[in-house]
């Protein structure tokens, strides 16, 4: 391997993407882009869930109750019913996520029989937004009735409950605010890498088999493995950059808690870039058609890296056989990095199982890609 | 003019024909994807890992254990003796859920007090946290309601409130909460949008690049000609796909259909043009099959991710709601979950069917518009 | 319009992109049946001219009339009036000859009872008969441009624009495909073609030739060659020919020098140097010279020569 080829090599590639106006957009805007879409608009969170209310009694219990569900702000009333038929309708027209159905008699029945029950009833098309609410509207209850014995404790000296009732206690450890931000923005990071990653290096080899400088190029005594680290050394600079920007902006714009080691961070992201930059590679030495090229990194990044990855839907929920084919999805190595190194603050001896995965993608690729490379026109 | 439109026609269906991959090409990924998609996309939280402390060793304990158990939703993956084998189970990712039961739990309960319970949860993952610790509030509400259940007759004091307000939860058009029947249906709208956006644009700057369209265009064809003979095609592969993916759905992942099929194909019409004219106008901007290419992954992602498929579009900020006005995904999501799984039909769902009818207008028009220009 | 009318009537017709002139203020007027040559070279606005003859772009400036059709105005009826054959093959390599044929037939609405006659005829004229139902992307080129040449005549246009048609096919083909454009101008059809082949124009009637948008020369291969050069031609055998280019360049009576082949082509206007004194002249320089020989000036010549401004760009062909 001769050095000055590498560079010579290189320093042409750069060239060449600096005068290319379309990679050099994919290379910088795209992550901006998608970072802004996807930062903003991946969120789990359950806000603003549009909740209708049908208060058949409406009085200062009702109401009362009606405030605890809407106070944090997961719940917007969106409508005040005043019939069943008005609550089919709205709940037809998917006016509301969750109903409240307070009984005519609610106040009277609480105070005679020390129990009264209400109705909530979910749309339930969004499964998940129905758990969250189910699960936050029997806390609501909950922290409700622990008010009132508490009241009754007071008033009595005695507990209300001929038997204790138990109280939930949650402490929640890494993500202590269990906002989705910090959970899905590190693993967007990681797609957006992915995505571009892939994209960039998929052109470069294809390219120069359509201008047919490739003819020019293989008749030099340039090899296979000098052509592949001078291509890759510019895009390796520009991933870096991208895998900068949107790690500074997960910190500093989403406002993701950082609490790993900066020096673990650049060790996987180099890692991981590597990976990423040698698959595009490798299928840009497979195929010779620039817009092929293109489409198959699509194919091979984007639906398995949104879907198999991890960042948005928990592998450890999906089917074994779903789960044997994410091993292959190598962006869920560094989803899973980044997230510990974030919200954990994980070293490197932490992240040895993902970062062995990464590190056997990276051995793989690069066999594979220098041994497709073959210096001949067929 | 009909003359015109149906030797284009015929000569794009030849050219299907002659193209043997093509028919592979549509459906193979496409079943792919909805079996993968199917199975993989889901937030439901089927098994939580869960380490268990239990300094009380009592009656009550191992019953608050049982009930745990019995949801078959923890996996109890430890049982530990201290409170640091917990946190290390937490620490490496053993466990996502730590439940302490701490000494003296049976006793509270005995003599009427409230027994705290200590719950650690790692809440990387905010949405299984969030849904983990539902079902825990759920859990103990059912134990609650139990002890005092077979508690009660044993025990004398005031006679007052006893239970407080229980609630009575219901769950409508899918009462199973099988997130499967979200996302499926979510499935048929994303799939028929990346696969007919990129075909219809594609097709089109193909022709450009060859220079048949050139050749086509020195012919008297008005625009809306070539454009209704390039489209209508990619309309029937389109409600094709649509079709099978659908099939898929209800044989296969058992997602009832409750709606009426007339609605549901008006809507995918509806949704069809708006998806063509995207295509189309997405053509009218790229000279290259590779500019298209480009141009496509710009767009579909977004209008992917910002539809509602899985992201609740009301946790968006708002210029981001404001952005997902103009996605036609988003309105053929809500139809096609309403038809599927809620019934219901065009008194309800006019709004969205407008808006697509609205967006295909308008993607349409401009795209024909554009279009002749995009010669100079 | 009466049958005297030109075809093609063309009027200070400017096309610009952003601040690029690629056609600037052309004038040309084309008659009934004519074949009309456009040279000139890669990049002097032939295309451009073209698309914009056929409607595909809308002229900045001046007009131009197709048929007795504003181009700029009418386009569809232009279209109906116009074959056309670009410089890329563009039919469809996936359908086969007969179905290439039904397809540009439909879209020119050939009438139904005369269809199968023009798809014989188009294929006869193409030279494939028996071949009717192969695929067109197997064809080798000089078929292809034969057929797309029967596709463009399908519905007997009465003006063709040929976009160098010829690019890329082989000698043979190209003669045959000659004969064809004579057989249909026999016919009545008026055909403006462009070529930078030079020997082609000697099969045009006239020969428009164009240079960075502006028209400059127009008229028969003969006129052109016999009025364009303003001087005799001459050739010489001379070495060293550089050495021999260099020295006369600056001879007052040397209005043009350029190498041809192995050879030295001289235009020399009256009142300077001589023929007779070149070999001496040259010879006092150290270049050895056999006396020069008059020739009848070749297209290529007058093109050198004008193209190349004559005084700044001497011997760049």
């Amino acid at each position: 391997m001769n050095i000055r080829r590498v560079f010579a090599m290189a320093f042409k590639e750069t060239l060449q993407v600096w005068r290319d106006p379309r990679s050099l957009a994919i290379a910088l805007l795209m992550p901006v882009m998608q970072m802004v879409m996807l930062g903003y608009g991946v969120s789990l969170d359950i806000k603003h869930v549009p909740l209708c209310v049908y208060d058949q009694e409406n009085s200062q219990e009702s109401r009362a109750i009606v405030e605890r569900f809407t106070a944090p702000g997961w719940f917007s009333i969106s409508q005040t019913l005043v019939s069943e038929a008005d609550l089919r309708n709205a709940m037809d027209r998917g006016e509301c996520s969750m109903a409240i159905v307070i009984p005519v008699d609610f106040s009277r029945t609480l105070a005679t029989t020390g129990s009264a029950p209400i109705q909530a009833i979910f749309d339930a098309t969004d499964v998940n937004t129905t758990n969250i609410a189910l699960g936050y509207a029997q806390g609501t209850v909950a922290q409700a009735n622990a008010q009132t014995s508490a009241q009754w404790k007071a008033a009595h000296g005695v507990h209300p409950s001929p038997v204790g009732q138990v109280d939930v206690e949650p402490s929640t450890w890494f993500n202590e605010t269990l906002d989705s931000r910090n959970f899905i923005i590190p693993g967007v990071v990681a797609v957006i890498l992915a995505l571009v990653g892939a994209q960039l290096t998929s052109l470069t080899i294809s390219r120069e088999w359509e201008r047919g400088t490739m003819e020019q190029l293989i008749s030099t005594p340039v090899t296979a493995l000098e052509v592949m680290l001078g291509k890759l050394m510019p895009y390796f600079l520009i991933g870096l950059l991208d895998a900068a920007f949107c790690l500074v902006s997960a910190v500093y714009w989403f406002d993701v808690p950082f609490r790993g080691s900066l020096g673990t961070l650049f060790v996987t992201t180099v890692l991981f870039l590597i990976v990423v930059l040698g698959i595009g590679y490798l299928i840009s030495v497979r195929i010779r058609s620039q817009l092929g090229a293109s489409q198959i990194a699509l194919l091979v990044t984007m639906l398995p890296t949104t879907l198999l990855s991890g960042y948005t839907f928990p592998i450890e929920q999906m089917p074994a056989p779903i789960q044997a084919i994410t091993l292959i999805v190598y962006p869920r190595y560094y989803v899973t990095i980044l997230r510990a190194i974030f919200l954990k603050g994980s070293s490197l001896p932490d992240l040895w199982a993902p970062l062995l995965g990464l590190f056997i993608f990276a051995l793989i690729i690069i066999w594979l890609a220098t041994r497709a490379f073959h210096k001949r026109l067929d | 003019m009909f003359e015109r439109l149906s030797v284009m026609l015929m000569k794009e269906f030849l050219e299907l024909k002659r193209d043997r991959w093509a028919m592979f090409r549509l459906i193979v990924p496409l079943i792919i994807q909805v079996l993968v998609f199917g199975y993989a996309a889901t937030f439901t939280v089927y098994h939580v890992p869960t380490a268990i402390l239990d300094l009380d060793q009592s009656q009550a304990s191992r019953n608050l254990i049982s009930h745990f158990v019995a949801t078959g939703r923890f996996d109890v993956v430890d049982v530990a003796t201290t409170q640091n084998a917990l946190t290390r189970d937490i620490d490496h990712d053993q466990a996502v859920l730590a439940i302490v039961i701490h000494a003296g739990f049976n006793q509270d309960l005995e003599n009427g007090r409230r027994a705290p319970l200590q719950v650690i949860v790692d809440g990387t993952n905010s949405n299984t946290a969030l849904i983990a610790l539902g079902y825990i509030n759920q859990i103990i509400a059912q134990f609650s309601a139990d002890q005092s259940g077979h508690a009660a007759p044993f025990r004398a004091g005031p006679a007052m409130p006893v239970t407080g307000i229980s609630l009575q939860t219901r769950t409508w058009f899918n009462e199973g909460l099988d997130d499967r029947w979200f996302f499926i249906p979510g499935v048929i709208g994303t799939l028929t949008l990346l696969q007919v956006v990129s075909l219809t644009a594609f097709a089109i700057v193909r022709e450009r690049e060859v220079g048949t369209l050139e050749q086509i265009m020195v012919s008297p064809i008005r625009p809306f000609e070539f454009i209704l003979g390039k489209t209508i095609p990619f309309f029937l592969i389109g409600l094709g796909d649509i079709a099978l993916v659908s099939a898929i759905g209800i044989l296969w992942f058992h997602i009832p259909f409750v709606g009426s099929f007339w609605v549901m194909l008006l809507g995918a019409s509806l949704f069809l043009l708006a998806v063509l004219g995207m295509g189309l106008l997405l053509s009218t901007f790229s000279r290259t099959q590779q500019q298209a290419f480009a141009l496509n992954f710009f767009f579909v992602n977004p209008f992917f991710i910002l539809s509602g498929f899985a992201f609740p579009i009301a946790a968006m900020p708002t210029f981001l709601q404001w952005f997902t006005v103009i996605n036609p995904l988003r309105y053929f999501l809500v139809v096609i979950r309403a038809v599927f799984l809620k019934g219901v039909g065009l008194a309800v769902l006019w709004p969205d069917l407008a808006m697509m009818a609205l967006l295909a207008f308008l993607m349409l028009t401009i795209s024909v518009l554009r279009f002749r220009k995009s010669l100079d | 319009m009466t049958m005297v009318e030109p075809a093609i009537i063309i009027q200070g017709l400017t096309k610009r992109f952003q601040d690029f002139t690629a056609v600037d203020h052309l004038d040309l007027t084309i008659n009934q049946g004519e074949i009309v040559g456009f040279i000139g070279p890669n990049g002097a606005g032939k295309s451009t001219t073209i698309r914009m003859l056929c409607g595909l772009l809308q002229p900045t400036e001046g007009q131009a009339f197709v048929a007795g059709f504003n181009v700029g105005r009418q386009p569809e009826a232009v279209r109906e009036h116009i074959g056309y054959m670009s410089q890329k093959f563009s039919l469809y390599g996936d359908l086969t000859v007969r179905e290439n044929l039904r397809f540009f037939g439909g879209l020119y609405r050939v009438p139904r009872h005369d269809r199968g006659e023009r798809m014989a005829f188009a294929i006869a004229m193409a030279g494939l008969a028996g071949r009717e139902d192969v695929l067109v992307r197997t064809l080798a080129s000089g078929w292809k441009q034969r057929l797309a040449l029967g596709c463009a005549i399908l519905h007997r246009p009465p003006v063709l624009f040929l976009d160098e048609p010829t690019s890329g096919v082989e000698p043979e083909a190209r003669r045959q495909f000659w004969d064809l454009i004579h057989e249909l101008a026999a016919g009545g059809v008026t055909t403006l073609v462009s070529t930078h082949y030079m020997d082609e124009a000697e099969y045009c009637n006239r020969v428009a030739l164009i240079n960075r948008g502006k028209l400059v020369a127009i008229g028969s291969p003969s006129e052109l060659r016999g009025h364009q050069l303003g001087g005799e031609l001459f050739e010489m055998d001379c070495a060293p020919l550089g050495a021999a280019l260099k020295v006369l360049t600056d001879v007052p009576g040397v209005e043009e020098a350029a190498i041809f082949g192995d050879k030295l082509h001289i235009v020399l206007s009256a009142g300077g140097i001589t023929a007779g004194d070149l070999p001496g002249f040259l010879g006092a320089r150290g270049i050895h010279a056999d006396p020069p020989r008059r020739v009848t000036p070749s297209l290529e010549d007058v093109f050198v020569h004008l193209v190349s401004g004559s005084h700044e760009t001497r011997g760049a062909f």
